[in-house]
């Protein structure tokens, strides 16, 4: 590795530097509403990159991905293991932050965010649902759907929660700690956490990859109910093409890139995609 | 798995958890230290004071004294001084020397009196630099004759005075004064350990002391090649009856045993405060490896699934304990020596004026320090390490750790240790059985059973308490508060095993409290009830006043009672009693002694009053007679005049007649007790008293009211002392919970990470392991509360009626108590929130 090879690592910060302080010199897809019936993004990047390590060691998790999810849409992202959804799912929820390139949600970049903004923004505009461990052991369902409001000490929209909460069927559990309930059911409290606080978007990353097939089919069915009826955005990581053919879109991602893209897709042609990937 | 890889997997293991490693050997330490100082401070103590006395009297080859009927009394009657002029005489002496020690008070170029640092105010006789009392010039010389005089130089130079100044002293005689002409100090040091000194001469001495032509003892040096045994003979065939001749050695070993009491005394309290830091230190040792090992049950589990036995686990563990105890111990002895030295220093900046002391390290400290370092830490991984060794290798599939589930087995134990620890701490306080130290030893072993068995129980009522203490703060700070009670609560063994430390030290302090309350309701109760005194004229010089101070108080009119206490030692049927001796006339004007029989105003010589106690004890009523051996040697038979029921001055009481009879010491009062006239205003008494005591500077007169708060600040003083003692491991303590809360903290890295992820703030988590802290610390504190007053109680109830008869509570004390708490878990918060707070939320969110 010669001169070039060392400086690249000074240049990209550098040039990482520059974009957060003026997100605005790059062009960007306008976050804002441009039409009644035009899709609004409720999320996306911009030329986003993300680099783990220094010189040999080098990953880069995310290349130069420009993505926009649409407002109440069900967004699948696909993959193969390693190829980056985790790590682009983590800087649009402002759990983490890109080398360069731009993140927003709704018309916020997140790079002009302090880190007390950004947990606010967490709080408020953001739903998450890992694969496993959702949930605070020594509060209540009830209390765990409920947390981000109160941590914010609102109580937040009573008639909206009641609305989720009865959608989340758990009869009578509300009550009952984590560790009380199936792990089917503690998805569903996530997921009902999740949409507890109207967030501008979900983001969810393999919410049912610990899951038998019918109570992850389950958990997919309560959250595209949620998109229909509720006009929530959820933006989900699966590898289970049958998970993916619950939403309204699929973005593939290979080797950090975004590598193909698919409406409402069925089963079948998410495989097929799957195997065009592959080859 | 060989050794090799058991060894291995130790080294790796410490070295992965640095921190807790590092905070492990740290209280470890901190125990270790803690002993060592006190053994080393005891031991270089010791060896320094038989130094300085074995000095002292190295030269003196006999000497000649009063002799004592029995050992254990404070003061030798004194001598004629006039036999000094025989003793020379004697073939084969060389130099006699008189030595007298009396009171004398320097006074300063105001005439005020010179405050010592801790000490009595002495006057000494002063032979010269070929002198026999280790005493050495600092700067002139001797005083010769009636002008002149030497003074410590520690109190010259704290003074201002110079050699050639006039300085003054009081002493019983009079105020005198004198050319000082040098300065002295005992042996290496500038001082007498704060006591002030003013030497004369020894003609002078016996002159301006007003010892009335007597002297304490005698000092015989011989001539080169003089046989001791038959110049000894030749002295005690010229002696008087009970004036006895001893040679240097006898004398050497004499002071070498005061020397051993006084120390063991002091080390022995020292001694004390290192075992309950070592205890201290062993609780939270035991629950930090419980905590570790309970947290890496996982990654142990996978080692059996591996292929690992049950054995090698065990001896993983063990050895890792092993190599930190044994680091820790090293560290340990370093650190002791410092705390030894730091001990000194506080003594000395208090005034007590101990001599620089060389480090003396036993082979006996090393085994303490063992004991303490490996002992504890291997004692304490001996049932985690065998839990750890019993885990099936399924469980490193199992998910999270739940809640903890208390054992019903570990409870009915804890129970059980706690009763047992009750009944011995009860039969070694009441019934004593055996001589103080096996019964104190028996109620110590009693304590630390309560204690440990306490500890074990207080979990059961660790989830309701800590629910209660935690509900205002669940009220007030919303979700932190809420968080913070149920990480507490969800862990009720740990949360009582991580209070426990703090527990025994606010235990010990709040059991101090109630015996301080009680004590000063006893004494309040006594001045309110038993002495009608309006006046207590005291000698902070612990040397007892003149009678003729006394005297002049009782020729005033404006008091209607006036008498001196004093008093002397005698034995009845072989064991040795205190009389008091006082004037019966004023006696029952100024105390109600509760008198169940006979009389107290026509007391006559050669009577006596007893207190019920001894009464029943030798069956004896008004009208027997009782055989008493006087210290001095002198045989007597008491008459019992009549029988009191209040202990307050003491069991036996003769009338200063009968004193004077038996006894040639010179008399001294310990404290005069007065009483106005009746249709006296205060003003006119207070004003009557201070003009009759004006004379005597070294007098301190207080009214009932001064008396009172001064002797109520003595208590307080005391029990500040105490509480100062226990800081150490209150501190310990603190860093016990500490170092709990951030294993907490680590364990739920993962719910950690969460909060953040769902929108927690920084600050939320931060004030949420805050008040975790506060919990634990405010339920340590509860329970050290509820135990420390009922081991009070206990205490007072135990302690004879004389000294404590009342018990009382402060109020004050509980809410102090339970400030520091909630300050002392803020503190341990410190770190722990800190690290919470700081924790990255990606890593949080991918640990496992
Ligand atoms: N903290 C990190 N440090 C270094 N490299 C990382 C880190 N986190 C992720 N990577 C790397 O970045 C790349 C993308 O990881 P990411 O977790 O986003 O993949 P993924 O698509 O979510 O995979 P999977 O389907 O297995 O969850 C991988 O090569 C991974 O090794
Ligand atoms: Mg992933």
């Amino acid at each position: 590795m010669g001169v070039f090879g060392e400086n690249n690592a000074d240049v990209q910060y550098w040039f990482g530097r520059a974009s957060k302080l003026s997100p605005m010199n790059t062009p960007l897809p306008s976050p804002a509403p441009t039409g009644v019936d035009s899709p609004t993004a409720a999320s996306g990047t911009v030329d986003a990159s993300k680099i783990y390590g220094i010189g040999d060691a080098q990953v880069k998790a995310l290349d130069n991905v420009t993505v926009s999810f649409q407002a109440g849409q069900f967004t699948a992202i696909m993959g193969p293991s390693g190829s980056g959804k985790s790590t682009l799912l983590h800087c649009l929820a402002g759990l983490d932050t890109l080398t360069t390139g731009a993140t927003f949600i709704g018309s916020t970049y997140l790079a002009s965010l302090s880190d007390k903004e950004l947990t606010e923004l967490r709080r408020t505009d953001v739903g998450f649902i890992f694969q496993a461990f959702n949930l605070i052991p020594t509060l209540t369902a009830e209390e765990n759907i409920k947390l981000p409001m109160m941590l914010g000490g609102e109580t937040g929209d009573a008639a909206w929660i009641d609305q989720v909460v009865s959608a989340v069927k758990l009869d009578g559990r509300l009550k009952h700690r984590p560790s009380e309930l199936s792990g089917g059911q503690q998805q569903r409290v996530a997921v009902a956490r999740a949409l507890a606080s109207r967030p501008k978007i979900i983001f969810a990353d393999e919410p049912t990859g610990n899951l038998d097939s019918e109570t992850g089919a389950e958990i997919l069915d309560f959250m595209r109910r949620a998109v229909r009826e509720f006009g929530q955005t959820i933006v989900m990581v699966t590898h289970d093409p049958g998970a993916a053919s619950y939403a309204d879109r699929v973005v593939f991602v290979g080797d950090g890139k975004i590598v193909g893209d698919l409406a409402d897709p069925t089963v079948d042609q998410v495989i097929d995609h799957m195997k065009q990937a592959d080859s | 798995m060989s050794f090799r890889s058991t060894a291995l997997l130790a080294r790796k293991s410490i070295r992965a958890r640095i921190g807790r490693t590092v905070a492990i050997a740290f209280t470890v330490t901190a125990g270790v230290s803690f002993v060592v100082g006190s053994f080393v401070l005891a031991d270089s103590m010791r060896a320094t004071f038989s130094g300085l006395f074995n000095e002292l009297v190295s030269d003196v080859d006999l000497e000649v004294r009063s002799a004592e009927a029995f050992a254990g009394n404070s003061e030798r009657d004194p001598i004629d001084a006039s036999i000094a002029e025989q003793l020379s005489e004697i073939e084969g002496v060389d130099i006699v020397e008189p030595s007298l020690i009396r009171f004398a008070q320097i006074l300063d170029e105001d005439g005020e009196l010179v405050a010592t640092t801790g000490g009595p105010a002495l006057g000494y006789s002063y032979i010269g630099d070929a002198g026999l009392q280790g005493i050495t010039i600092k700067d002139g010389r001797a005083p010769i004759g009636g002008e002149e005089l030497v003074v410590d130089k520690a109190t010259a130079d704290r003074v201002g005075y110079e050699v050639g100044d006039i300085v003054s002293y009081l002493t019983d005689a009079g105020t005198h004064e004198g050319e000082l002409v040098g300065t002295i100090g005992a042996v290496d040091s500038d001082g007498f350990l704060g006591a002030s000194v003013v030497a004369l001469d020894i003609p002078t001495a016996i002159e301006k002391f007003g010892s009335d032509g007597k002297v304490d003892a005698i000092d015989i040096g011989l001539t080169d090649g003089a046989d001791a045994t038959a110049v000894q003979a030749a002295i005690e065939d010229i002696l008087p009856a009970r004036i006895e001749v001893i040679t240097g050695e006898q004398l050497a070993d004499e002071s070498q045993s005061d020397v051993d009491g006084f120390i063991s005394v002091f080390g022995t309290g020292l001694l004390i405060f290192a075992f309950i830091t070592a205890f201290i230190s062993a609780f939270i040792i035991n629950n930090i490896f419980q905590i570790t090992i309970g947290q890496r049950l996982r990654e142990l589990a996978l080692l059996r699934a591996v292929g690992a036995s049950g054995k090698q686990v065990r001896r993983m563990i063990v050895s890792e304990a092993f190599v930190l105890g044994l680091v820790a111990t090293v560290l340990g002895v370093f650190g002791g020596i410092g705390v030894s030295r730091l001990i000194l220093f506080l003594f000395n900046q208090a005034g007590a004026g101990f001599p620089d002391t060389e480090t003396i390290l036993k082979l006996r400290t090393f085994i303490a320090a063992a004991v303490v370092g490996l002992g504890v830490t291997l004692l304490s991984v001996f049932v985690p390490a065998r839990r750890a060794s019993t885990i099936p290798p399924v469980a490193a599939m199992r998910p999270e750790l739940g809640f903890e589930a208390l054992k019903k087995k570990q409870l009915i134990i804890g129970a059980i240790v706690a009763a047992v620890g009750v009944v011995m701490l009860i039969i070694g306080l009441f019934v004593q059985p055996g001589p103080a130290l096996s019964w104190a030893a028996l109620a110590g072993a009693g304590a630390l059973a309560l204690f440990l068995g306490v500890a074990s129980v207080s979990s059961t009522i660790a989830a309701p308490v800590t629910r209660a203490i935690g509900w205002p703060i669940a009220k007030l700070f919303k979700v932190p508060g809420v968080l913070a009670r149920d990480n507490v609560a969800r862990a009720p063994r740990r949360t009582s095993s991580s209070a426990s430390a703090l527990m025994i030290g606010v235990a010990l302090v709040s059991a101090a409290a109630v015996f301080a309350s009680s004590l000063r309701a006893t004494f309040t109760d006594i001045l309110d009830n038993a002495i009608t005194a309006d006046y207590i004229v005291t000698d902070p010089n612990f040397f007892g006043l003149s009678p003729a101070v006394a005297e002049s108080l009782a020729a005033l009119p404006e008091l209607e009672a006036v008498t001196p206490v004093r008093g002397i030692g005698a034995q009845v049927n072989g064991d040795t009693k205190g009389f008091g001796a006082i004037d019966p006339k004023a006696f029952e004007v100024l105390v109600n002694p509760d008198l169940q029989a006979g009389k107290i105003a026509g007391l006559r010589p050669n009577e006596v009053l007893i207190h019920t106690d001894p009464a029943g004890d030798l069956n004896k009523g008004v009208g027997d007679t009782i055989e008493v051996l006087w210290q001095n040697g002198i045989e007597g038979t008491l008459t019992v005049a009549g029988v009191y029921g209040d202990a307050t001055f003491g069991n036996w009481l003769i009338s200063l007649d009968t004193l004077e009879l038996v006894s040639d010491a010179p008399a001294r009062d310990f404290f005069i007790i007065g009483k106005l006239a009746d249709g006296v205003s205060a003003e006119a008494g207070d004003l009557a008293v201070a003009a009759a005591t004006a004379d005597f500077p070294q007098a301190d007169v207080q009214t009932n009211a001064e008396f009172r708060k001064s002797q109520e600040d003595q208590i307080n003083q005391l029990l500040l002392t105490i509480t100062i003692l226990l800081m150490l491991s209150i501190v310990i303590a603190i860093l016990g919970i500490a170092i709990t809360l951030a294993l907490g903290v680590f364990e739920r890295t993962r719910e950690i990470g969460l909060l953040r992820a769902v929108g927690m703030n920084r600050r939320q988590l931060r004030r949420s392991v805050r008040w975790e802290a506060v919990i634990v610390s405010t339920f340590g504190a509860l329970v050290g509360i509820v135990l420390g007053t009922f081991l009070g109680i206990i205490a007072s109830l135990a302690v004879p009626d004389d000294i404590v008869s009342k018990l009382a509570f402060s109020p004050m004390i509980i809410i102090v108590v339970l400030v520091f708490a909630v300050l002392a878990g803020l503190v341990a918060a410190l770190y722990p929130s800190f690290k919470a707070s700081n924790m990255d939320v990606l890593k949080a969110i991918a640990t496992d």
